[in-house]
């Protein structure tokens, strides 16, 4: 179809400034290190960092999977915390008034802190570090989906109610396809931040993951080894993020383009 | 059908101050009559219709459908508002068919009634477009032909062409009517455009702002079907003028 393969090329044409800018960069990083002969221990060239990559590829590749693990579970996790939890949230002002703080405190602890204390409760495994995931990827989804819910324009609820709608009907047939654009926004910032919490519990208790790689790199001046692993984070986040808009763009085609004129309000 | 007797509303503002927003306003709409309600801003019309729709309760006097007090929503009434307030994630079809599908009433033949209700609406082809690619005029067409899909006896109106630009107000004035015509249900028309109540309405209903009250009941003699060119006649000129006496003059009293 000629216009799908004209959406497809503009979309190609609009992406080309990113993929200039980026090249770009990274022409300039090994430029300026080879140029000014910076030590590697203190800024690795783009070509060392894959150069060391591709040595240990198989322990590199081990350390992203494990840490895509623990990213998904918590991600999951948030998801399906979350989304019951804005309903409650969004369908009471006594249960909002009861939850809301407790939420907020949740999300004012450092969650840097958090992990060793969980790590002694739980144990240095899989578990901790999930939940330091699901506490740092949880709360901007709440939000965002206790906007969107909120935000059904009060004529649609009134229609509803016209229509005998209940509760539970005004929620599941108005409220929440309504507040699909903003659960998908609040799906993309979780998505980006899932990958910063399991870092984060890596840090502190584990064996294996990129957290991990980076800190034991770091320990033995292994500099390229650690960029290595923050580049691979960083495009860990980059697929999740287009993962989700994917996601939106097949199952919920409306909702891509109402982002514009319906602004999340978080 | 629809009588109001006697109501009085009293909201709660804000600030907790009690809000008078309408007294002691009593009137009949008869089976297949057009009464439009003129006001200004304040004077509590939308109130007036909601609690037609049973969505708010009076607080004093009542409400009643052939005899029978209005406590909560009808089936033989149906609403179209100021904003079309469409589902953005539904089809044309699928919004039009939204409140029957919300109230199990979808019947074999829902759908095709549907598409033929849009076809006469001039929306033929548009049954699987998104609201967001209508115009404003052809999303407020939707959200009538949402209304009309129920086939209600009393069809409450707020405003519906309030949102639009005056070209299209007017044509989709002369539409409303001629998709009333063929229908004649009963129609409580909301605006504050005089002469949009006068070509539309067999009564005019003049209600003076804070509380709301009902000042005049204008008859409109024009023969019908209506249409603009009308609006040189005698008829069109002395209802039009009697009503916007009663809502300027009572401006210009309280301001001399």
């Amino acid at each position: 179809m000629p216009p799908a393969r004209h959406e497809r090329l503009a979309r190609l044409k609009a992406a080309l400034p990113a993929w200039i800018a980026v090249i770009g960069l990274f022409l300039a990083w090994e430029g300026a290190v080879r140029f000014f002969g910076i030590r590697e221990f203190l800024l690795p060239a783009p070509s060392a960092i894959w150069t060391a990559t591709v040595a240990v590829w198989p322990t590199v590749l081990a350390h992203t999977g494990s840490t895509l693990l623990t990213v998904l579970l918590g991600f999951t996790a948030s998801v399906l915390v979350s989304l019951p939890l804005a309903m409650l949230i969004a369908s009471s002002r006594a249960i909002s008034a009861a939850i809301y703080p407790l939420l907020v405190v949740t999300q004012s602890i450092p969650k840097v802190a958090l992990a060793p204390i969980l790590i002694v409760a739980l144990g240095a495994n899989e578990v901790p570090r999930v939940i330091v995931t699901f506490l740092v990827a949880f709360f901007p989804l709440v939000v965002a989906t206790v906007a969107g819910l909120l935000a059904t324009p009060p004529e649609l609820i009134e229609l509803g109610r016209a229509c005998r709608a209940g509760r539970v009907q005004e929620l599941l047939r108005i409220r929440l396809p309504f507040a699909v654009p903003f659960v998908f926004g609040g799906l993309k910032v979780a998505a980006a931040l899932s990958v910063v919490g399991a870092v984060v519990a890596e840090f502190v208790g584990a064996d294996a993951g990129l957290g991990y790689l980076i800190q034991t790199s770091m320990a033995f001046f292994r500099t390229p080894l650690a960029f290595s692993a923050v580049v691979i984070l960083a495009i860990m986040g980059i697929v999740l993020f287009q993962a989700v808009s994917m996601l939106e763009r097949i199952l919920f085609p409306w909702s891509s383009g109402a982002e514009n004129s319906a602004p999340p309000s978080a | 059908m629809i009588r109001f007797e006697r109501i009085g509303k009293t909201f709660r503002g804000r600030d907790g101050a009690a809000v008078e927003a309408l007294r002691d306003v009593s009137m009949d709409i008869a089976e297949g009559e057009f009464v439009a309600i003129v006001g200004a801003s304040g004077c509590g019309k939308s109130t007036l219709l909601r609690l037609a729709a049973g969505l708010v309760p009076a607080s004093s006097g009542g409400v009643s459908i052939d005899g029978s007090a209005v406590t909560s929503p009808r089936a033989e009434t149906a609403m179209v508002f100021q904003a079309a307030t469409l589902l953005p994630w539904a089809d044309v079809l699928r919004n039009v068919t939204f409140p029957l599908r919300l109230m199990k009433r979808i019947a074999p033949d829902t759908e095709d009634k549907a598409r033929a209700l849009l076809a006469t609406a001039g929306l033929a082809g548009f049954e699987s477009r998104l609201p967001r690619e209508l115009s404003g005029g052809m999303q407020q067409r939707v959200a009538i032909c949402r209304a009309l899909l129920q086939e209600p006896r009393l069809l409450l109106m707020d405003e519906p062409f309030g949102a639009l630009d005056a070209l299209t107000r007017e044509e989709m004035s002369i539409e409303l009517l001629r998709l009333w015509a063929a229908r004649r249900m009963a129609v409580l028309f909301v605006t504050h455009s005089i002469p949009e109540a006068v070509l539309l309405a067999d009564r005019v209903v003049v209600m003076s702002p804070r509380p709301g009250r009902i000042v005049d009941v204008v008859e409109v003699n024009l023969p019908r079907p209506r249409s603009f060119d009308q609006e040189g006649t005698d008829e069109f000129q002395r209802c039009a003028r009697r009503i916007r006496d009663h809502i300027f003059g009572n401006r210009a009293a309280r301001a001399a």
